[in-house]
């Protein structure tokens, strides 16, 4: 197992970003995708199908922590384990804010139409089905564990 | 403060929403305020392009789901096509069964 990366950032929406970005180049250290522009690194680049399963779904936990666990607030922080092993990758958040109830998230509606498209409730749904795995401990600390691995890709998730 | 990451265009009786960069849960109120606006105002046709748009969460997805709910259910007849969705943002669109109904 590598050395984990490790990041403590504010849980609040307003360092998403700095957290994604990290994420993204962790997610490029496993997949060792190739950018859209060599020579701008600060691009944000995510096509490859990898990086887009660990990308969308570690955005869509932060945004659970900084809503549910800290409540919008500027009361805690979150704790990034950030691990890139050779065919996979492993990310931990902690937050010592409220526990969340993943039993009490609803399944999306088997058929969609105009008129069941959801407009909320997709965020867990898009985290774990873009993952290997995913497990979430209720603390103090709370801590979800995701896990994506090279191997498998979700359907999907693709160039166009 | 950044730049809204979209553009509205209007042509004729065609409103061309352009969505750029990432949309989501820090950008995706300030849309879903233009939204609104666009729905307001009730245009017979209304063009949602995705092709400069390179992240998407699930923030944003509701954002364009209130545009294409509010678009099609408004009662004027009014249309909507949500176009040119790639990489990232189509992967998320077909994980959530939208594809088919977006026609994407």
């Amino acid at each position: 197992m590598a050395a984990p990366i490790r990041l403590t950032v504010p849980g609040t929406l307003r360092y998403r970003p700095i957290a994604v970005r990290v994420v993204a180049e962790a997610a490029r250290l496993v997949s060792e995708s190739a950018r859209v522009d060599p020579n701008d690194p600060l691009v944000l680049d995510v096509r490859d199908p990898f990086d887009t399963s660990v990308v969308s779904a570690f955005m869509e936990i932060f945004n659970n922590i900084a809503i549910h666990a800290y409540q919008r607030s500027e009361s805690g922080m979150i704790e990034l384990s950030i691990t890139p092993a050779d065919r996979e990758l492993v990310i931990e958040l902690r937050d010592n804010g409220r526990p969340f109830s993943l039993e009490g998230v609803s399944p999306l509606p088997s058929a969609l139409d105009d008129d069941s498209l959801p407009e909320g409730g997709m965020g867990i749904h898009i985290a774990k089905t873009m993952l290997d795995e995913m497990t979430y401990e209720p603390g103090p600390p709370n801590l979800w564990r995701l896990c994506k691995r090279l191997s498998t890709q979700p359907t999907g998730a693709g160039r166009s | 403060m950044s730049k809204p990451p979209f553009e509205v265009q209007r042509i004729n009786n065609e409103t061309r929403l352009i969505v750029r960069g990432s949309l989501d849960i820090n950008s995706a109120p300030v849309l879903a305020e233009e939204i609104d606006r666009i729905i307001a105002a009730k245009p017979p046709r209304v063009v949602a392009d995705l092709s400069e748009l390179d992240l998407i969460d699930s923030s944003g997805v509701a954002a364009l789901v209130k545009l294409y709910k509010g678009i099609r259910n408004g009662g004027w007849g009014g249309a909507i096509e949500i176009q040119n969705a790639r990489d990232q943002p189509l992967a998320i669109f077909k994980l959530l069964r939208m594809d088919k109904v977006f026609n994407l």
